[in-house]
């Protein structure tokens, strides 16, 4: 138990602090993807799920843990990541997000976080579960593992995906670089380095390879054969909190506390934390989108991270099948909340400028 | 002519939007000073600047949780 709490916890805060400091931010990647036409996030996710499938397959090759990816419920894995995508844009953070900006202090986060656990839950135990349990024996495919489906090797399908994201990895560190400005320096040293300078993308999102990389045999040590997982553990804190059973208490629950305090200790020691009180309407905007996120990484079996970062890197059907259509549900809610509004105004302007009232 | 753009409180990405709307209506020269406090604009709004051709004046933290960037437009 105290391993468990430990190295939950230290793995989570580092990840927080990382996520923090990195303004790791997966939502804002895949929505600047379509009204940016800027890949730089996603090129980064890519990096990170890089390096932690080569680590985790050589764990699971050198016998370190076993795991198995088991079937596919595709119809759940794309409805609910696609609700997902949208609940993200709503609740302006992805899972994770949304835990490590309640611990920048944002009080909108904590809005998104409430529903996000609460849906979670009344999906995994509670009114709904009778219906998720059906989705999850829909349209179920035997296999999971890309590999396994080919009958193939599973380094035949990560060596050409490394060999891939690295060529990405040139191609954008070659291209003529921008210079981004940035803050007047007040600190120096490694203090400069951790509370002060900005990270690039590519660095935090080897960081956080890393750290998905160790989630692996520390949780497994304590009897859970994962990686980072947010969605199952946050509901396991609601399960524990309202029934009393410590059977809910696992590796993952310390995971998400540590993410919370991590970013914290990152935003309170870079003087970036303040209580932040949102307006009613991204409020309600926060709530409505916590509770997608619920519904839809419960049915997806994973969120952004979970399915995004972790089953992608197992090379599994549900991880890459996930992120395409959690992407596609962020394009769409993307379209509906930035670019038509922006439209809207612009026609409204040339119309004012036609007709002089 | 300088025109200040207040969007504290605003999460990501709308105070970048707002300042990629502000802008918009400004003439070449002019200043963009934004006030936000959504740490990810640090990241963001400085990126866009300097992605867009615009040349980034001030940029530093006024506060917890606080900053100020100015842009000329170019």
């Amino acid at each position: 138990m105290t391993y468990m709490i430990i190295t939950g916890l230290l793995c989570g805060a580092l990840l927080g602090f990382v996520m923090q400091r990195g303004r790791f931010c997966l939502t804002g990647g895949f929505r600047d993807m379509y009204i940016a036409k800027n890949n730089r996030m996603f090129y980064a996710l890519l990096i990170a799920i890089a390096v932690q499938s080569v680590g985790v397959f050589l764990l699971i090759d050198l016998g370190v843990f076993e795991y198995s990816a088991g079937s596919l419920p595709i119809l759940s894995v794309i409805i609910g990541s696609f609700i997902f995508g949208i609940g993200i844009i709503l609740a302006g953070g992805c899972a994770t997000g949304t835990w490590y900006r309640a611990g920048e202090g944002l009080i909108g986060s904590w809005i998104a976080l409430a529903g996000y656990m609460l849906m979670s839950t009344m999906m995994k135990s509670g009114v709904f579960a009778p219906f998720n349990q059906q989705a999850q024996a829909t349209a179920v495919m035997p296999t999971n593992s890309i590999a396994e489906t080919f009958g193939i090797n599973h380094w035949v399908i990560i060596i050409p995906f490394v060999a891939i994201v690295g060529f990405i990895v040139f191609k954008q560190l070659t291209k003529p670089k921008v210079v981004v400005p940035s803050l007047k320096p007040k600190r120096t040293g490694l203090a400069h380095i951790l509370f002060e300078k900005r990270w690039h993308p590519f660095v935090t999102a080897t960081l956080i390879g890393v750290i998905a990389l160790i989630a692996w045999p520390l949780s497994a040590a304590t009897g859970r054969v994962f990686g980072l997982g947010i969605t199952t553990p946050s509901a396991n804190i609601l399960q524990y909190l309202t029934t009393g059973d410590s059977g809910f208490i696992n590796w993952g629950v310390f995971l998400v506390l540590g993410i919370f305090a991590g970013s914290f200790i990152a935003a309170k020691a870079s003087k970036e934390f303040r209580f932040r009180m949102p307006d009613v309407k991204t409020g309600i905007n926060s709530f409505v989108g916590g509770n997608l996120m619920g519904v839809g990484a419960s049915l997806a079996g994973g969120c952004s991270i979970g399915n995004g970062l972790v089953m992608t890197a197992m090379m599994t059907w549900q991880g890459w099948i996930g992120l395409v259509f959690m992407i596609l549900g962020t394009w769409t809610a993307s379209y509906f909340v930035f670019v038509r509004p922006r439209q809207k105004a612009k026609a409204q302007k040339l119309r004012e400028q036609v007709t002089p009232a | 002519m300088q025109k200040t753009l207040e969007v504290k409180g605003m999460v990501c990405p709308f105070p970048l939007i707002e300042a990629q709307n502000a802008i918009e209506d400004m003439n070449s020269g002019d200043v963009l000073v934004v006030e936000f406090d959504c740490t990810q604009g640090t990241e963001s709004i400085p990126t866009w600047a300097a992605e867009a051709g615009h040349t980034v004046t001030n940029f530093e933290q006024l506060d917890e949780a606080a900053w100020t960037i100015s842009i000329q437009k170019r």
